[in-house]
């Protein structure tokens, strides 16, 4: 029973930290724009699918055993999807959300959405709509911790996660450009007149979910197979784990990836058919009492 | 030009295809006044998805074996005198309203005097009543859902040959019954329409045979994650799970259970066939489900022989079952046609009720295969073993299969 119990724990934090890489992107465009990517989903899908193009240009079947070749060969995916993603980042924020910026309404949202739509029909003309299954570069093999266990892929998603929590500390508080995003992101009339460029910064910080987004497929493939519809369900959980964490902390939104994550799987543990009904009755209770989800809390900072 | 090209056709050039027709009619007709006195033609119409969803690719397989059937039974000369059989077939689109309209379009248009049936369950079901009001007969080769051919008061004019949900949930628990080994059993399901009717006919099978499950769970089919179910049938000490799901779910199963070293008996449904479930698995895990199919090519000589025929035109050859239960379904069709010595619609449902003669299919030799409330041509003695080995679908057999005799399958 002990290992059952470990097992809730592992298989939790690796679903969540799914949830957790997705839920930060939420967060980024929220804190300096105050605008979501309602597309995020998508992106995850086209992101895992330019990984795929990328192993294919190489030569390397997406299937093929791991090795060093393959290794790197997934290295490039990554990188190539995040590329490519945070151009169409870039595209997204010009063609969707800049038009909108700073006007009453909320047509951002339907912009978004429809950008989506775009990009999945784009995908499914380029692709087709079956999906692709892709190896995991460090083997499927499971590593044994008792009777429970956890796969080399999902451990490494979690050290993505980790990495990016530590990483951004540092930028947000050891950067200048960390600076400029905590001052637009706390009032950006007055960032503006300190003489920041607004627009790139937002230009930069939609990029950066994106390519993040499209990192978050191709790790997400060797686990759930690439595919152009991959990303609805994880995007609205990601999203979910973002307002318990509360989407204006984006330290917050990786706990809420992960408190999501483990919540999931003790909660099917207990009643599989019950766990979708007790997730979000849980997280409708957590915003009725914090309506700026648990990590939020209001901004009270001098920059 | 043949009914299966026409059908598939993209709609611009439908024109195109219109001019083609018109030449081949008129060639036909050439023909035909040069042959004997014979009727109309006999137009039988098949209603199915052929474009909309995955199961597509086994509808169009299914216009391959139809096809084939009636091009050989024209060559012989046809029925009732020399009337030919032509297919008439309709898309879906996977739409229940769709199918419903189609079917009023086939019987009052077209003038069908019979019906092959749809991929999707649901679909037959939307329109069942319709064929029983106005005395069609059906005859479904693909949708197993085990409702389809239930009566609905009156003559039922619904049939079927294929391997229903219930008959391969029959024969997994025969086995399950007869294996020593069983031990403890637990059900994981999933929570779309196919995984919860396979409950319904698991939980009514397994008190025919006196089983009783000690856990019932459910999955969601888009999880990638199935251990902490799994975990529960584990700590309930569940030796042998029955998995009624869609193939890329099962294949996360498996995963899931090296995840926690747990490897029970696992019986399943025949979506384990399925490339999604082998690609989720991957070649290692994706021996551990043992399943029925209905039918491979290399099953003898004869499957051989069809898939050779259509193998360059099918779209999907795992599903090569879909084209063999089709052809033997145009075969029972024409037998009951002929013994009926008409097609109208109740004297072919009597027919079907009651052959005379032997229909020897590529299924079987099918012998009285319907009565008055019998309707399904095929049953779980008729399907085989399978379990994957080295990457590719085989026949499986142990200790237990041998040993199985028909009487060890209890009706109900």
């Amino acid at each position: 029973m002990a290992s059952a119990y470990l097992q809730i724990i592992l298989s939790g934090l690796s679903v969540g930290g799914v949830y957790a890489l997705v839920a930060f992107s939420f967060s980024i465009t929220f804190t300096t724009t105050k605008t979501l990517n309602f597309s995020q989903g998508e992106v995850v899908g086209f992101g895992a699918f330019v990984g795929v193009a990328v192993l294919s240009l190489l030569g390397i079947s997406a299937l093929a055993a791991p090795g060093i070749t393959e290794g790197l060969g997934y290295l490039a995916a990554l990188v190539g999807a995040g590329a490519v993603m945070g151009a169409v980042g870039v595209l997204l924020f010009l063609l969707a959300v800049r038009p909108f910026t700073g006007k009453p309404g909320m047509n951002w949202v339907m912009s978004t959405i429809g950008f989506g739509i775009i990009l999945q029909s784009l995908g499914l003309a380029i692709w087709g709509p079956a999906p692709v299954m892709v190896a995991s570069p460090f083997g499927s093999d499971v590593i044994r911790i008792g009777d429970a266990g956890i796969r080399p892929q999902e451990i490494l998603i979690f050290v993505c996660v980790i990495g990016l929590v530590v990483v951004l500390d540092l930028v947000y508080r050891r950067t200048t450009f960390g600076k400029v995003m905590r001052a637009v992101a706390f009032d950006p009339d007055a960032a503006s007149l300190m003489g920041i460029d607004i627009r790139k910064v937002m230009v930069l910080t939609f990029a950066f979910s994106c390519a993040l987004a499209g990192v978050s497929g191709v790790l997400l493939a060797p686990i759930a197979s690439a595919s152009l519809f991959m990303g609805m369900g994880v995007a609205l959980k990601s999203f979910s784990g973002a307002m318990i964490g509360g989407l204006n902390n984006p330290r917050g939104c990786i706990y809420g990836g992960f408190m999501l994550g483990l919540l999931e799987t003790s909660v099917a543990f207990w009643q599989a058919q019950w766990r979708e009904i007790v997730v979000f009755l849980l997280i409708i209770l957590v915003l009725a009492f914090r309506p700026n989800g648990l990590f939020g809390g209001t901004v009270a900072e001098k920059v | 030009m043949t009914v299966i090209q026409k059908a598939f056709l993209p709609r611009r050039r439908v024109v195109r295809a219109a001019a083609a027709a018109l030449v081949a009619a008129a060639a036909g007709a050439t023909f035909a006044g040069g042959a004997l006195a014979q009727g109309p033609d006999i137009k039988v119409g098949f209603n199915t998805d052929l474009s909309a969803s995955a199961s597509a690719e086994y509808s169009r397989n299914a216009v391959l074996g139809f096809q084939a059937a009636f091009d050989d039974i024209n060559a012989k000369g046809g029925l009732l005198g020399g009337r030919k059989l032509v297919l008439v077939v309709r898309d879906d689109l996977a739409q229940p309203p769709k199918a419903i309209q189609n079917m009023s379009d086939l019987i009052d248009n077209e003038k069908v005097v019979a019906v092959f049936g749809p991929t999707n369950s649901g679909n037959a079901l939307a329109w069942k009543h319709i064929a029983n009001q106005k005395k069609v007969p059906v005859i479904v080769s693909l949708g197993t859902s085990t409702d389809i051919v239930k009566p609905m008061g009156g003559d039922n004019y619904m049939f079927r040959v294929s391997a229903t949900d219930r008959e391969q949930i029959r024969s997994l628990m025969t086995y399950a019954k007869n294996n020593p080994k069983t031990g403890k059993v637990g059900f994981l399901v999933d929570t779309t329409g196919y995984g919860q009717a396979g409950l319904k006919d698991l939980t009514e099978v397994s008190e025919l045979y006196g089983i009783k499950p000690v856990l019932v769970e459910k999955l969601n089919p888009n999880d990638t994650d199935m251990t902490s179910q799994l975990n529960k049938f584990k700590a309930a000490g569940v030796d042998t799970l029955f998995v009624w799901a869609l193939g890329t779910p099962i294949g996360h199963v498996v995963r899931s259970m090296e995840t926690i070293n747990y490897f029970p008996l696992t019986l399943t449904s025949w979506a384990s066939d399925s490339k999604g479930f082998f690609e989720a698995a991957g070649p290692k895990l994706a021996e551990i489900p043992l399943f029925m199919r209905s039918v491979s090519q290399d099953r003898n000589a004869k499957t051989q022989e069809l898939f050779k025929r259509i193998e360059s035109r099918m779209p999907a050859p795992s599903g090569f079952w879909g084209a063999a239960h089709s052809y033997d379904s145009a075969l029972l069709l024409a037998a009951a046609i002929q013994q009926a010595g008409t097609t109208d619609g109740p004297a072919v449902r009597a027919a079907l009720e009651d052959l005379k003669q032997p229909v020897p299919g590529y299924m079987k030799t099918y012998e009285a295969p319907f009565s008055k409330t019998y309707h399904e041509g095929l049953s779980g003695a008729d399907f085989m073993w399978t379990r994957w080995k080295d990457g590719k679908l085989g026949p499986y057999t142990d200790d237990v299969i041998i040993k199985l005799t028909p009487d060890a399958y209890v009706k109900g």
